[in-house]
């Protein structure tokens, strides 16, 4: 098992250290979070000299931070119902059909994912501000619908090229419709992956900052903003109870995307 | 597999109904606002690239984006150098083993970007856990300024990085043949000359692809430099936001983000040439 860099006990130590503390600077940001929020609601304190939870109260009786917090998850929820809507028959008609030219369709919604997100921003900003759309929930919702659906079409379309065709040519053999097809064979087979795919454009919207923050102001407010401008201006220690039940949340949906990836991967 | 006319194969008709309304969706939230991004740098009323000369003789701009591409290089640099031993301590393990690592691994990648410019705040701060930690080490008061300046964008930065860099070398180090090794161990190579002769040559494509990576995904920050940077560590995505915001220059803030807009479509076009065309989409999902 150590074949890849000799048998050198001390460079073995050597590697083990360095990653170690690498491991430790990659997860400690994620769960500082958590015993600061439990602590002093005057000031941010680690490690805390008491145990209270008045943060959380904090954050709950503040209407700007528990408003911007249903707002956000109503945004992720509409975003990926919309988004499974039109992304799911879209990467279906590319993976089985035989249309000139896909590829151009195929990059065109992959695009959002390897355009820098501030010039989507700006450009977002300019027309929503032309169109009216600008703070308000619609206009964000769009938006997010752009930037979560190469993720979606990701995982579909992957589920797409493991699912087992030959159940659709029978089907359509013994007379099943396109649409029987599809409703009764094509989505069950891709029950996963669709999953994942929904799981993860939640969170993408969920956290989305960049293009909310330039598209918002205060009546469509998102908790992402919210956080953006406290941590800016203010830091109060609310964050750190607003951020544990963010890293919570993430963990939950990260959790229920790696179940379900094994899932697919044990019955293909 | 789906060849012409086979019965599992849509009907043109019917794929391009499919496709439609995300198509059109896509040219209005997406193409649409990139073209007029475009259309504003250089139709201030009529046609003009007078934005772009200005912006060249700006040393606003200059500045910006010498600071940007330092900061970019130096954080990926920084991710390279600690991802690799990340990377070698991950090839080493069990699977089952290695799966565990590989979760802390992906954990900041899960974590909103707020939360972590958030903790790093609270952990590298003028009173935070480090500082105190090294007060209580040498007995004294520390304050060692390590956020709201150049280290503290290059720590958020790497926090982000790193998992998408050891990715890409754990995969190059994985594929590598060890009988190779066994075989110049065998021969008497020492440890350090087998590393040199090779493992490291073996994993420069890994290393390539997430150096391109980490430098496309760098180049086009907002969040990390306006929070955990100080004045002098604007980025030009914080360009264009202070001449959306401050300044109102629509005209100018429209070419700064062509200029980046152009910038990273060349590394996502080099990286496409290295990674084959999954370069980007193959790391993110």
């Amino acid at each position: 098992m150590n074949a890849l860099f000799g048998s050198s006990r001390l460079s073995r130590n050597l590697i083990a250290t360095a990653a170690w503390l690498c491991y430790v600077f990659l997860l400690l940001p994620s769960l500082i979070v958590i015993p600061i929020s439990f602590g002093n609601p005057g000031q941010i304190e680690f490690p805390p000299r008491q145990f209270t939870l008045a943060l959380y109260q904090q954050f709950f009786t503040d209407q700007a931070w528990w408003g911007s917090m249903v707002q956000s998850l109503l945004v992720a929820t509409v975003t990926t119902m919309l988004t499974l809507v039109l992304a799911v028959p879209a990467a279906y008609a590319l993976v089985r059909s035989q249309l000139p030219r896909r590829n151009l369709l195929r990059g065109l919604f992959m695009m959002p994912m390897l355009v820098p997100v501030i010039v989507l921003g700006l450009g977002l900003y300019l027309q929503f501000s032309n169109w009216g759309l600008l703070d308000t929930t619609t206009g964000l919702v769009l938006s997010h619908i752009m930037l979560t659906t190469p993720f979606i079409m990701v995982s579909v379309m992957s589920g797409l090229h493991h699912s087992d065709v030959s159940l659709e040519t029978v089907a359509s053999i013994m007379g099943a419709s396109r649409p029987v097809i599809f409703f009764r064979v094509v989505l069950p087979q891709l029950k996963a992956s669709i999953a994942v795919g929904a799981l993860f454009a939640f969170l993408m919207s969920l956290d989305e900052v960049v293009v909310a923050y330039f598209l918002t102001g205060t009546k469509a407010m998102t908790l992402p903003v919210k956080m953006y401008s406290s941590i800016r201006w203010e830091l109060t220690p609310v964050l750190a109870a607003v951020s544990t039940l963010l890293t919570l949340l993430s963990l939950l949906i990260a959790l229920g995307i790696i179940a379900l990836q094994r899932k697919t991967e044990a019955n293909p | 597999m789906a060849q012409s006319g086979t019965a599992s194969e849509l009907s043109l008709p019917s794929a391009l109904m499919l496709l439609a309304p995300l198509t059109l969706l896509m040219l209005a939230i997406l193409v649409y606002p990139l073209a007029l991004t475009v259309w504003t740098s250089v139709y201030p009323g009529q046609f003009s690239l007078q934005a772009y000369t200005e912006l060249l003789s700006s040393t606003l701009f200059l500045k910006v984006l010498k600071n940007t591409f330092e900061i970019s290089l130096s954080g990926t640099l920084v991710s390279l150098l600690v991802g690799y031993p990340v990377a070698m301590h991950l090839a080493a393990q069990p699977p089952s083993r290695r799966t565990a690592y590989l979760i802390m691994v992906m954990l900041p990648f899960w974590t909103s970007i707020l939360v972590k410019s958030f903790a790093l705040a609270a952990v590298f701060g003028n009173q935070g856990l480090v500082n105190q930690l090294l007060g209580f080490v040498s007995g004294g008061q520390i304050n060692l300024p390590m956020m709201f300046n150049r280290v503290g964008v290059i720590l958020g930065m790497i926090n982000f990085l790193l998992p998408f860099m050891i990715l890409s070398i754990l995969g190059s180090l994985l594929a590598q043949d060890r009988t190779l090794i066994l075989a110049a161990e065998t021969m008497g190579a020492k440890p350090l000359r087998i590393f040199w002769k090779i493992t490291l040559p073996l994993s420069l494509p890994g290393v390539v692809a997430g150096v391109l990576i980490n430098i496309t995904l760098s180049i086009g920050m907002y969040i990390t430099p306006a929070l955990l940077g100080g004045r002098q560590d604007m980025m030009v995505a914080n360009l264009v936001d202070f001449y959306t915001r401050q300044t109102l220059d629509w005209t100018a803030a429209s070419a700064t983000a062509v200029v980046l807009l152009l910038i990273s479509g060349l590394l996502v076009a080099l990286l496409g040439k290295v990674r084959g065309a999954s370069g980007l989409s193959g790391a993110v999902a």
